[in-house]
């Protein structure tokens, strides 16, 4: 009778030590793990599965090559519209895809966080690691139109790393302040639906730089909109993917990009900073 | 001396009571959050050293802190006062299984909880034949763990456990959940990581077990250290304590009250009272010798009359009832008031709440002078005993023996 056997089998053999990592190993280690449950989570159970990681920004790239490109008329360098706007909405989606996973990531893990203690800042790392998962199998989709607008594969190609790690320094910085504030104040979540919704308009996603820049640099209106656009890290690194991709030339704007840098250096430490002051509360609060 | 593996220092831990739980932004920003909760101490000023290789029993009612305690222990949650140093790889167990992903297979979620309780996966690796198998789960390990009944889940949950190696160990009594053999298997667990020389701290509401296995015990009351030493010293105080609180619940109930008015001809049931070995109480062992007293008075003395006690159930089902009428010289003359006790030597009955009922009455007439009907609520504990239900059977086993004619069939 197997299935009435009280007594574990071989419960007294003597067991073997389990060999330690070292704290680092370890951390990285549990984030590996992590992501890999946080990027299959995301698709289990659903039958389309990965593709709607390619479906969706294939879907409104298509949206806005329509409405902007066709009905408004406006005017794309580098004769490939449907490279330009979908260079800078992957680019735009990994960004927002982080940011929201990450200001959910210690909430949704609210039953381990109150039963047992680990870093729990690999959560939100790992909602942002998801994302960049996401992102390279995304980029994909570029393949088959960069083809159909006969662009090239060149040596700027070796920007991507930088301009990369660059939109996933800034998401984790405010993914960190976000994943931890989410524990005390729930409405952050919706506020970054809204946020990004709008955030994504003053980031030339849709729109190319050139155009502000001789459209709109009169006026207070004009003005407010120029520096808002200057001041956004996205722009810089959106820049960047449009002139590796379009253009095929290495980025234009080094002091953008660079102030982008130091601007998401700054927000990790932030991030940092606010996360590990917060987290003292968590199990109590989440 | 060596060094201590966990040194706790006047710790006090605070908790914020909502009023409202809110969260959200418009509270925070219109009405402001702060001062409408309240500030709850949930541990105060405890403080208590486990050498390296010792084991520390923390005890306490529902609420006392002792959970709050580990968990300041474990850095799950951050004490507001005092230090706690611990020396040596920790690990806490509050709950087996805790962050499973239900629509992951078993073995997936072997390597994510391993993960978070710090197992590498290559060591995962080494040993998941070992955690399947001791979880007894081969057939199922590859299907969700949202398909796993309760009892799967914990198996699986605590298999991984097992598999930890830490220095210092804290483990509260959610473990004490699951079915029997579920517990004994954590128990034969602890008694190993113990005889291993490794520190314990461990939260339980089981007496017997701190007993077993703890050298010193922590008992809490109402988040601050009652009692802290000797393992027999902290249970005997804690029980006494349990006892008399019981003791002053079952004093309370209406049931307690002797009805003294008068029935038939004046006759009145003055006390009544059960005389535990130490006394009278309301609270008895299994096997004490009990006496039950009956206090009478009546206008006149009473020539032929006859007691009857009945035992009840907590539900009042009558379990067995003596009578004075059985006795030999059933012709009782008794003084116009006194006492009446009742001897058992052993009291036959088992954990459970009981009742008395009393009734006198005229032997020759059988008119009922008086009775009281499911009085005077008493608790028997048996405590260490394996029996169950009710009444204590004296009893003994035989078996058949294996001969030369029966060994070889």
């Amino acid at each position: 009778m197997a299935s009435t056997e009280l007594l574990p089998r071989g419960s007294l053999q003597p067991r073997p030590r389990a060999p330690q990592s070292g704290p680092l190993a370890a951390r990285y280690e549990l984030l590996m793990e992590l992501v890999r449950r946080d990027v299959r989570s995301r698709y289990r159970g659903s039958f389309l599965g990965v593709a709607w990681t390619l479906l969706n920004p294939l879907i409104f790239m298509i949206v806005y090559a329509v409405i902007f490109g066709r009905f408004l008329k406006v005017h794309y360098p580098g004769g490939a519209p449907i490279v330009f706007i979908l260079s800078g909405l992957l680019a735009w989606t990994f960004f927002s895809q982080a940011l929201t996973m990450a200001t959910n990531s210690v909430v949704a893990n609210a039953a381990l966080v109150r039963k047992v203690a680990f870093p729990w800042m690999l959560l939100s790392v790992s909602a942002v690691v998801a994302a960049l998962v996401n992102f390279v199998i995304s980029l994909l989709l570029l393949i088959p139109f960069m083809l159909l607008a006969h662009k090239g594969i060149g040596l700027p190609m070796l920007a991507l790393p930088l301009l990369i790690g660059v939109c996933f320094a800034f998401s984790l910085g405010l993914g960190l302040m976000l994943g931890a504030g989410n524990v005390y104040l729930r409405d952050l979540q919706y506020l970054v639906n809204l946020a990004t919704l709008v955030w994504f308009y003053v980031t030339p996603v849709i729109y190319p730089l050139s155009l502000i820049e001789s459209k709109f640099s009169h006026g207070l209106i004009g003005q407010v909109a120029h520096l808002v656009i200057y001041a956004n890290p996205m722009t810089w690194v959106v820049e960047g993917f449009q002139d590796v991709f379009v253009f095929d030339r290495w980025p234009q704007h080094w002091h953008g990009l660079g102030y982008s840098l130091l601007v998401s250096l700054v927000s990790i430490w932030i991030g940092m900073l606010i996360f590990n002051r917060l987290r003292r509360r968590f199990a109590e609060e989440v | 001396m060596a060094e201590l593996a966990l040194e706790v220092r006047e710790v006090s831990k605070r908790f914020r009571i909502y009023h409202q739980r809110s969260t959200s932004l418009k509270e925070a920003l219109v009405e402001r959050r702060r001062g409408r909760y309240e500030e709850f101490w949930a541990v105060r000023d405890i403080s208590v050293d486990v050498p390296p290789g010792h084991s520390l029993g923390i005890i306490g009612e529902n609420g006392s802190g002792k959970s709050t305690l580990l968990k300041c222990m474990a850095g799950i949650l951050v004490q507001d006062k005092g230090t706690i140093v611990s020396r040596g790889r920790l690990a806490s167990l509050l709950e087996v299984g805790a962050g499973f992903h239900p629509d992951f297979s078993g073995r997936e979620n072997i390597y994510l909880n391993g993960a978070i309780l710090g197992l590498p996966r290559r060591y995962i690796n080494a040993v998941l034949d070992e955690i399947v198998g001791f979880a007894e789960l081969e057939q199922f390990i590859d299907n969700p763990v949202k398909t796993y009944s309760s009892g799967m889940y914990t198996r699986l949950g605590f298999s991984i456990a097992v598999h930890l190696d830490p220095e210092i160990l804290l483990i509260d009594e959610v473990l004490a959940v699951g079915d029997e053999a579920f517990q004994r298997r954590c128990m034969a667990r602890i008694r190993e990581l113990r005889s291993e020389g490794r520190t314990l701290v461990f939260v339980t509401h089981s007496l017997e077990s701190v007993r077993a296995i703890c050298d010193r015990c922590l008992w809490m009351d109402r988040s601050r250290c009652r009692m802290l030493g000797e393992v027999d010293a902290v249970l005997a105080g804690y029980r006494a304590e349990l006892r008399a609180r019981e003791e002053a619940e079952l004093a309370m109930t209406e049931a307690a009250v002797v009805d003294s008015s008068p029935g038939r001809d004046g006759f009145r049931i003055t006390s009544l009272g059960i005389i535990g070995p130490e006394g009278p109480t309301s609270i008895l062992n299994t096997g004490d010798q009990v006496t039950i007293s009956v206090g009478y008075s009546s206008p006149a003395p009473l020539s032929g009359a006859k007691f009857a006690i009945t035992l009840l159930s907590e539900g009042g089902a009558p379990l067995a009832t003596v009578r004075t009428a059985d006795l030999e010289t059933a012709d009782l003359s008794l003084p116009q008031e006194g006492t009446v006790r009742l001897v058992l030597p052993g009291l036959p009955l088992l954990e459970g709440l009981y009742r008395l009922t009393v009734e006198v009455a005229d032997i020759a007439s059988g008119e009922r002078y008086k009775r009281l009907d499911g009085v005077q609520p008493f608790r028997v504990h048996s405590e260490g005993r394996r029996e169950s239900g009710m009444a204590l059977l004296g009893h003994s086993w035989e078996f058949p023996r294996v001969t030369e004619a029966t060994a070889g069939r």
